[in-house]
């Protein structure tokens, strides 16, 4: 199994259903595109056929939300060998993943819900992650979620936690600056305690997002509006801090069109040249 | 308390239902999260259902659901796959509900299902078959294939929801009939087609040879079947010969 992987410098966005017909149309101004990968494995037709025309002309990332590496059950063996049969297929820049748990077997919440910060859930994620990486041949990239509940029995901090994760699995990060300030707000630490506590070589990914206001002032990471300013400035700090690599706006939901977001690009690409 | 401890009752709170007010916020948005998220998965996958039944019962049979039906597997996309039948136990009084749900579902299954090849008249008309070798041909389905009997003109409901459905409509009520559902050039297609067509067609899907359904179809059955068979074949019903 290749152990790393080396820096793609770039900005990009999700390929989602909307943009389909534009992706398809011309080649847009994205030096890749993202993923969703539960959405082309196990299946063919249409899906499928989009997928390949256009990796013919971006490169491409996949990034999952169901493999649960914080299962203590372990990894759904028939999940992998579909997303490997997908990864042979597409041949990714690299293939990530969540630091989260989805359900119990038989039940999936479709949902990456938190883990508590502790020695077990560690080894656990340790554990299931190797499993991952050998059964794809490949070092994975693992993503901080957003999260609303914390855990009274966490020992450790969630920078602390992905960082142990990183050395000891040899996996890397999908650092999304908008999770981090979400979180920050909703469990009251300093994002960039946060970001300068993950370590600068194993970042080979950055996701930038917008949120929406919930209750009682905690944020929820929707996905449904433009980046914000206070996640604009720790974007710059992370470029500052990670140096350049991939970058891109995630947006599931009030998907405008691909201009608006090509035009929202263009900030990060301006923000990432900018010295912090 | 155990990881594995910590989790079920977490997920046990995320899925309770009113009853069980959640333990603190955080609690609460996962909750709203989950009831959110399955309940968009169901109004997209059954979106003509939804205009059909109308929003509230639509929502009030969603719920429902959710409450009874966890999903059970990696793929949202799965996650509809028992509503019809959920519909049939609420809408006892009108089949159309249940017969519409399902079509809907299954012409989204034929859209992504795994691709098989295609068999056109011309790649069979090229495989220089003798007498011999169309008496034991057995044919593969096309990609995503599916039937179920229906008690309504569900095609003629499935255009009218296409656009704005006519004040009043209601399905033609159908006997022995049988929609069939498969994918053709990337796309899904359907056919209500009538019983006697429906069960050569039916042995043909499960395997039988060309010849056994001749002799089913008997002497006087031969022209109709080839008539039928060359329906099929055009249709793109079949995705190539059994080897």
């Amino acid at each position: 199994m290749p152990e790393t992987i080396p820096h793609f410098t770039g900005f990009g966005l999700g390929l989602r259903k909307d943009h389909h017909a534009d992706f398809l149309r011309d080649e847009q101004p994205v030096d890749f595109v993202e993923i969703i990968s539960e959405n082309f494995m196990a299946c063919g037709g249409r899906p499928l056929r989009t997928l390949d025309a256009v990796r013919e002309r971006q490169p491409v990332i996949m990034h999952g939300v169901s493999m649960s590496l914080g299962s203590p059950m372990g990894l759904d063996r028939s999940y992998l060998a579909e997303l490997k049969v997908l990864a042979d297929r597409v041949r990714p820049l690299w293939v990530s993943d969540h630091l989260c748990w989805t359900g119990l077997p038989g039940h999936n919440s479709h949902d990456l819900l938190p883990l508590p910060y502790t020695d077990e859930a560690l080894n656990t994620c340790i554990a299931n992650l190797k499993l991952a990486q050998d059964v794809l041949e490949r070092p994975l990239l693992v993503e901080n979620p957003s999260s609303y509940q914390a855990f009274q029995q966490s020992t450790r901090s969630e920078w602390e936690f992905l960082r142990l994760l990183a050395q000891e699995s040899g996996c890397y990060l999908l650092l999304d600056v908008n999770n981090v300030f979400v979180s920050s707000v909703n469990h009251g630490f300093d994002p960039l305690e946060f970001l300068d506590s993950i370590p600068r070589d194993r970042v080979r990914q950055i996701h930038l997002a917008g949120h929406s206001q919930g209750p009682e002032g905690m944020l929820i990471d929707t996905h449904d509006a433009p980046v914000c300013a206070e996640v604009w400035e720790l974007y710059a700090h992370a470029v500052a801090r990670f140096g350049p690599c991939a970058t891109m706006i995630e947006r599931d939901d009030a998907v405008p069109p691909l201009a608006d977001l090509l035009a929202e690009l263009d900030l990060a690409r301006v923000a990432a040249s900018v010295p912090a | 308390m155990s990881l594995i401890d910590t989790q079920q009752a977490f997920l046990a709170e995320v899925c309770a239902d009113d009853e069980t007010a959640p333990s603190t916020l955080g609690m609460a948005i996962y909750r709203n999260a989950y009831r959110a998220r399955l309940a968009d998965a169901l109004a997209v996958s059954f979106e003509r259902t939804r205009r059909w039944v109308g929003e509230a019962m639509f929502d009030a049979a969603c719920a429902h659901y959710i409450l009874t039906r966890p999903p059970q597997t990696w793929t949202l996309d799965a996650y509809g796959h028992d509503f019809p039948g959920l519909l049939a136990e609420l809408f006892a009084d009108d089949p159309e509900v249940t017969e519409l749900a399902w079509m809907e579902w299954q012409m989204q299954q034929a859209f992504a299902a795994p691709d098989r090849g295609e068999l056109t008249p011309l790649t069979l008309a090229g495989a220089g078959l003798d007498e011999a070798d169309w008496a034991g041909l057995r044919l593969l389905p096309a990609a995503g294939i599916a039937y179920r009997p229906m008690t309504h003109d569900l095609a003629a409901l499935w255009r009218a929801l296409a656009h704005d459905l006519p004040d009043g409509f209601m399905p033609d009520p159908v006997t022995e009939a049988i929609m069939v559902i498969w994918r053709k050039d990337l796309q899904p297609h359907y056919r209500l087609i009538g019983h006697a067509e429906f069960a050569a067609l039916a042995l043909l899907l499960d395997g039988a040879s060309f010849g056994s359904v001749a002799e089913q179809v008997g002497e006087t059955g031969l022209a109709q079947l080839g008539e039928w068979f060359a329906g099929w074949l055009g249709d793109g019903m079949f995705s190539a010969i059994a080897r």
